[in-house]
């Protein structure tokens, strides 16, 4: 057989314009955000996404100028630095409070981290963890 | 009671070790006797599971807080339903409905199979106990449901989200999913190991891939609709891990589903068949371990969760096995024919295929994101919504077309000629739904005009489809019980159709408005002006409910209350939104609660949906389609059995 | 550990053993013990059984995509003479294999 199969050529197309979505995607809008536990924080600045678990007192309210105030402490970690929350914008999901693991997307700056968005486990998790 | 759940797990696991061992000896070494014995094993194995399985439910049902998962997962406020619905509401309980699952699936296609195909069962045994053993292993030795404790006087409850009949039906409906996947693979593993080139594996197995993926299909968008109506954010899919977990296998078997048509045909594609089985297996065991340990955020999380190694360990192995397999029995699985035309259902079939992997894995980079920027740039990063629904858009997009395209285009090939007599109907939908649209001011989203063009054009080649198969056979009806299988393909590519519009309709042309108001105040939202009244509590003997009324008026005049439930025990608090569907207008009125003030004020966030219910009905017409292409066909059955049965006799 | 679930998980265990060697117990002395494969001939037959099968749908395909007027009359052609030529072929194939066994 002197032609290739065609489904070959068609194959290695296809594989090439899938790669080239992706690099186009990479160079063009491919933003990453670097998440990080609250002990990883120092030397960050700018945008980051949180993995930490929350530590109390929550206080104040998202909405006000002051905003919503809680510390955040890595996952697993029974003590170790807390790093500051002061979050902005709609309220916490309702699965939020303290001692819950949480992702806290905004910004770190002077040692403080400038919330925008909170996401909690899906609720399916909690179940399965220790009481704490 | 605890020890007998214990004991039936044990000899669970030495039933499902006993089929992997013996049953690959007796495959082997050509033993009749020994196969059978091992069968017995994987089926016995089903009994003392279910054993187990009724000791866990029975302590659930009867409040035994003896068992620290009972304890852990339920309390005595629990109707008996949620208290049941708690086998699956943690780690343990939905390990052991894996392996249930697993076990029952296993024994029923063993049985069903095992006269016209008994060369072939004696290596999927070894296989299903392969896989039920590591199973029954993590449930003796690391994540038993059975472990006992003193009993304290109440349980710690059940998360409030998750008691609603949508917690009930949707993990189940996943499972069967996930583990229906399972019988595929271990035909096709076991169709290697024989190392036979026929392909009664996929005979045997068309059905189960159908069922577990029409499960895995149905249970994501149950599962979107709970997000939808019980989280209360506003949204159904937020390309959470957890719900990537079960699009990826989804996306794999969508695959396989159509690539499989081209090896009965044609006999081409063999490799690619076997990839993508095994490809969706692993996938649903990865999908149950990201679901059953949370984010995989980091390397962490895999050391952080009891069986997180244990299952990178299975996965790990069992890609190994896949992968070693298929190398060694690559000649046996040279293709027959070879692709005749660029332009033929083989080739769309290719496009698909590969579009369908594409989006499956650009799914799982984004899962893995995070680990694989770790490992190698030694920071962990993220990738949010716009990546996913970028590569939604690039590869869903020419899916839809296809997905019109395909079914217009005959086997072998088809001249552009016929193409395009045949295309002229669905271009015409297209272009004239696209300027409908655009003069009716829907084009300030591309992708939203492309994507309801493109249905359009599907829409029309689907009639395009059945007025022509009409015409020859006399009757819809007859055309139908034709080719169960394509027709009930058809339906369920109108059921996409149906789920684009939504997807597109809600994302791109809703609206949304937050503000705060004082009892009194009104604020509007695309003719809809909503006044705060006053705030209720309505009576709730195990939460306290509160409700902000509101007076709607404009496109629909009612009253819509939102609010939030405090429980009391688990102690935690649900948002409770508050919906209006106009289902002649075809859109979602959506108001949140955000946050009641002792002062009176409240902060609402209120959205416009438009055609989000399109989404849910897909679902009911999805599972029209997948049954009627399941439906047994006796023709189709007295083919086989003609073709099997002489070398059976 | 409670009598009755000793007791019980004993039975489970001794219920799991006989179920594993019913085959045996069934049928303490065989002539054969081996797994009935299929032979060689048998093999080769299923194969040509599934060609058969394979042509004759794709006939039957072409023939109901040509009246839909999926396939035009010119490929119709093209495409029919090669399949009946395969399906003849594979249907002469399979009585031949079918012979060659009875005879």
């Amino acid at each position: 057989m002197a032609t290739r199969n065609p489904a070959r050529l068609i194959v290695a197309l296809a594989v090439a314009v899938v790669l080239a979505i992706f690099l186009l995607y990479t160079a063009i809008a491919g933003k990453s955000t670097p998440q990080l536990s609250p002990s990883q924080l120092s030397g960050h600045a700018g945008a980051v996404s949180v993995v930490g678990v929350v530590v109390g007192p929550v206080s104040g309210d998202s909405h006000s100028q002051r905003g919503l105030r809680f510390g955040l402490r890595d996952r697993g970690a029974a003590r170790g630095k807390v790093v500051p929350v002061v979050y902005h914008g709609e309220s916490p999901p309702p699965l939020f409070k303290a001692t819950r693991e949480v992702v806290v997307t905004g910004s770190f700056d002077h040692g403080r981290i400038a919330g925008a968005g909170i996401v909690t486990k899906c609720p399916s998790k909690y179940t399965a963890q220790p009481k704490a | 009671m605890a020890d007998l759940g214990r004991a039936a797990l044990v000899v669970s696991f030495g039933l499902a070790l006993y089929a992997l061992v013996v049953g690959a000896i007796a495959a082997h070494q050509n033993r009749r006797r020994l196969a059978a014995s091992a069968r017995n094993a994987l089926l016995a194995c089903f009994g003392s599971t279910l054993v187990a399985a009724i000791v866990l439910a029975t302590a659930l049902v009867r409040h035994d807080f003896s068992f620290s998962y009972v304890a852990s997962h339920t309390n005595r406020t629990l109707s008996p339903v949620y208290s049941l619905s708690a086998f699956w509401g943690g780690q343990e309980g939905s390990l052991l409905l894996w392996l249930l699952v697993l076990t029952g699936y296993g024994a029923l296609a063993v049985a069903i199979n095992r006269r016209l195909l008994r060369d072939l069962v004696a290596w999927v045994v070894p296989v299903l106990g392969g896989i039920a053993t590591f199973f029954s292993f993590v449930l003796v030795a690391v994540a038993s449901p059975f472990d006992t404790q003193t009993a304290p006087i109440d349980g710690a409850g059940l998360t409030p989200s998750l008691q609603n009949p949508y917690m009930v039906a949707h993990p189940p409906m996943l499972y069967l999913g996930y583990v229906g996947l399972s019988i595929p693979f271990a035909f096709a593993a076991g169709a290697l190991l024989s190392g036979r080139p026929d392909e009664r594996w996929i005979v045997a197995t068309r059905r189960w891939t159908l069922a577990a993926w029409m499960f895995l299909g149905f249970g994501q968008l149950l599962g979107a609709h709970w997000a939808y109506v019980e989280v209360g954010w506003g949204g159904y899919y937020a390309w959470d891990p957890v719900e990537n977990a079960a699009l990826m296998p989804w996306l794999a078997a969508t695959a396989f589903l159509h690539s499989v048509m081209v090896q009965e045909r044609k006999g081409m594609l063999k490799v690619w068949n076997v990839v993508l089985v095994a490809l969706a297996f692993e996938l649903s065991v990865f999908g149950t371990f990201l679901t059953r340990s949370g984010v995989v955020n980091s390397i962490h999380s895999f050391a952080q969760s009891p069986i997180g190694g244990w299952f990178l360990a299975f996965v790990v192995i069992s890609s190994v096995f896949s992968v070693v397999l298929i190398l060694w029995r690559l000649p046996l699985l040279q293709a027959r024919t070879k692709l005749e035309s660029a332009l033929s259902r083989e080739a769309t079939f290719l496009y698909n295929n590969l579009l369908l992997v594409a989006l499956c894995l650009a799914v799982l980079w984004g899962v893995l994101f995070p680990i694989i920027t770790e490992l190698v740039k030694g920071e962990s990063r993220t990738i949010g919504r716009p990546y996913y629904d970028f590569f939604l858009r690039a590869f869903g997009l020419p899916l839809l077309l296809l997905m019109g395209i395909g079914p217009l285009i005959a086997w072998r090939r088809t001249s552009l000629r016929a193409l395009t007599r045949s295309l002229a109907w669905p271009v015409a939908a297209a272009l004239t739904t696209g300027i409908v649209l655009i003069a009716a001011g829907a084009g300030s989203s591309s992708p939203g005009l492309i994507a309801y063009s493109f249905s359009a054009f599907v829409v029309a080649a689907i009639v395009v489809e059945l007025v022509r198969g009409t015409r020859v056979t006399g009757s819809l009806w007859r055309l139908v019980a034709r080719n169960r299988r394509r027709y009930g393909g058809y339906i369920v590519h109108f059921a996409i159709v149906l789920l684009a519009i939504g997807i597109a309709g809600s994302s791109a042309y809703g609206a949304t408005r937050e503000r705060a108001l004082r009892p009194g105040e009104t604020m509007t939202i695309r003719g809809y002006s909503l006044t705060y009244q006053r705030i209720v509590h309505p009576p709730n003997a195990n939460a306290t409910e509160t409700r902000a009324v509101l007076d709607v008026s404009g496109r629909w005049n009612g009253k819509l209350s939102s609010g939030t439930n405090a429980y009391r025990n688990p102690p935690e608090t649900s948002n409770e939104v508050g919906i209006h569907t106009s289902w002649l207008r075809a859109e979602d009125l959506y108001v949140i609660t955000d946050d009641i003030r002792p002062s009176g004020v409240v902060y609402f966030k209120v959205l416009v949906k438009p055609l989000v219910n399109l989404i849910w009905i897909a679902g009911v017409v999805f599972l029209l389609g997948s049954a009627v292409a399941l439906w047994p066909d006796a023709r189709e059955q007295r083919r086989l059995v003609l073709r099997l049965a002489p070398a059976r006799a | 550990m409670s009598a009755l679930a000793i007791v019980l998980a004993v039975a489970l265990a001794a219920a799991a053993v006989v179920v594993v060697c019913l085959p045996y117990l069934r049928e303490p002395e065989v002539e054969d013990d081996r797994l009935d494969a299929p032979t060689e001939g048998e093999a080769k037959r299923l194969a040509l059984a599934e060609e058969r099968d394979r042509a004759l749908a794709a006939l039957k395909e072409l023939e109901f995509d040509h009246r839909t007027g999926k396939v035009g009359d010119e490929e119709y052609r093209e495409l029919l003479g090669p399949l009946r030529r395969s399906a003849a072929e594979a249907l002469r194939a399979l009585e031949l294999s079918d012979e060659a066994e009875a005879g």
